[in-house]
């Protein structure tokens, strides 16, 4: 298939890739840029396991075209933070175990980024309905709800 | 996913340039929140993918003597954060919050809900309740329609292979109107309509008494419907007390012709949309028929 010249931000370093258009962003992040934290799960927008911020809001890379992506600005799980330097949100999930199997942690943690972005101070119900994209099979959400309400508190006492 | 040629249109008259010169075998690609699936599960017939996300004419939300316009490629979301809208088209609003999850909230599109002609679309029936038109453009012309008269069956449209909606409008909610949007799902977020209403009711001047009353339903019809014998009944009575309210709540059982599919039984869905409007009804009567603060 022809391919299309896109270029674009991933974690603040520009990217110029040919790609063919019937690929996804998860496509592009997990095979042309090696990023694999994002995780395809249902590929169908269901379970927000491929959850990544784009332009600035919450998006399912699984659902948007490769072309669809020219010109943006993606922030992944691995722009969130990494070991040397955990995002709190990261260290939160952590603290309060709220991983078991892993594969919707980096999703969730994009979502539960997005929401204290857009606030900082959210009552559980606000955190349950910011999530609600986001499915996890194992932890039956407590211990996650209860690190998302840490994560506001690590964000707030850092401003 | 299904090989196709991608276009991209950047301005609008790209856009009506390229959907005349491909003639029907194109499928017009907003944010691909369903478009993306159906690819992927090889459910598109057209050969061309038109991208026309781009376009900035598109797209945003003004007011203008008391009409509000929210341009197709207007999100969820920005419908949801724009000012007033909470209070001047409170059952659009009620409606889009309830779409999807904050990611496709995010990506989806009114426009491409309304496109998209799925009789479970969850705007759908608060754009008929809150008398919406829509306008279509070609290369040759534009035409104006009711929102009603857009759809012709699951996925289908009056909309000519040439023509693409470039503007949803409809007047803003006054002082004497309430209404609400009800949507029954298997689950809260992410959940695909089993039954939807929306109503719109003009206050008379007399005490539990309409002078104007919209009613429609989804996911009950091959479209999404209005209940005009359910609308009826609101004007024609002295709405006053639980009784009749549930009285005209059970028209609704001869308004509606859903289907049994994977998310309910026939059955279901007829008593739910008795059940979703009474208890829309329900709780605007208990407050006074005043708008919930």
């Amino acid at each position: 298939m022809k391919e299309i010249e896109i270029s674009l931000t991933v974690n603040n370093k520009p990217y110029k890739l040919s790609v063919p258009a019937n690929i996804t962003l998860l496509d592009v992040l997990r095979e042309k840029l090696k990023l694999t934290g994002t995780k395809e799960g249902c590929g169908k927008g269901e379970c927000g396991a491929c959850t990544v911020m784009f332009n600035g809001r919450s998006a399912n890379s699984c659902l948007i075209l490769a072309p669809q992506a020219d010109g943006a600005e993606v922030i992944t799980i691995e722009g969130l933070g990494n070991l040397e330097n955990m995002h709190p949100i990261q260290e939160a999930f952590v603290e309060e175990g709220a991983i078991q199997c892993g594969f919707c942690t980096p999703g969730m943690e994009m979502s539960s980024f997005y929401l204290l972005t857009k606030n900082p101070n959210p009552t559980e119900e606000e955190i349950r309905e910011g999530i609600s994209g986001n499915l996890c099979r194992c932890t039956g959400y407590m211990k996650i709800i209860k690190a998302i309400e840490k994560a506001s508190q690590k964000l707030n006492e850092k401003h | 996913m299904k090989e196709f040629n991608y276009l991209r249109a950047d301005t609008l008259s790209e856009a009506l340039e390229m959907l005349e010169e491909f003639q029907g075998n194109v499928k017009v690609l907003a944010a691909g929140t369903d478009l993306v699936v159906r690819l992927k599960g090889d459910m598109v017939k057209e050969e061309n993918i038109l991208d026309i996300s781009r376009i900035k004419e598109l797209k945003g939300i003004f007011t203008e003597n008391g009409i509000i316009h929210i341009l197709p490629l207007t999100t969820h979301t920005e419908i949801l954060e724009y000012p007033d809208m909470k209070t001047a088209a409170q059952i659009l609003y009620d409606a889009c919050k309830s779409v999807g999850s904050p990611q496709i909230r995010n990506r989806g599109t009114l426009g491409g809900n309304v496109a998209n002609a799925s009789p479970a679309g969850d705007t759908i029936p608060a754009l008929f309740v809150q008398e919406a038109k829509l306008k279509l453009k070609s290369k040759s012309g534009e035409r104006v329609i009711s929102v009603e008269d857009f759809f012709t069956g699951p996925g289908r449209t009056v909309l000519k292979p040439d023509e693409l909606l470039v503007d949803i409008y409809f007047p803003a909610m006054s002082d004497d109107e309430v209404g609400f949007f009800k949507k029954l799902g298997q689950r809260n977020a992410l959940a695909i309509s089993v039954v939807s209403v929306a109503a719109k009711l003009k206050k008379s001047t007399e005490p539990n008494k309409f002078d104007k009353a919209f009613v429609a339903f989804g996911s009950v019809a091959p479209t999404v419907i209005r209940g005009n014998r359910v609308e009826n009944a609101l004007m024609d009575s002295v709405v006053d007390s639980r009784e009749k309210i549930r009285y005209i709540a059970q028209l609704a059982w001869r308004e509606v012709s859903p289907i049994s599919d994977v998310r309910a039984s026939l059955k279901y869905r007829q008593d739910m949309s008795i059940n979703l409007l009474y208890e829309g009804l329900l709780e605007l009567y208990k407050n006074g028929w005043n708008r919930r603060s």
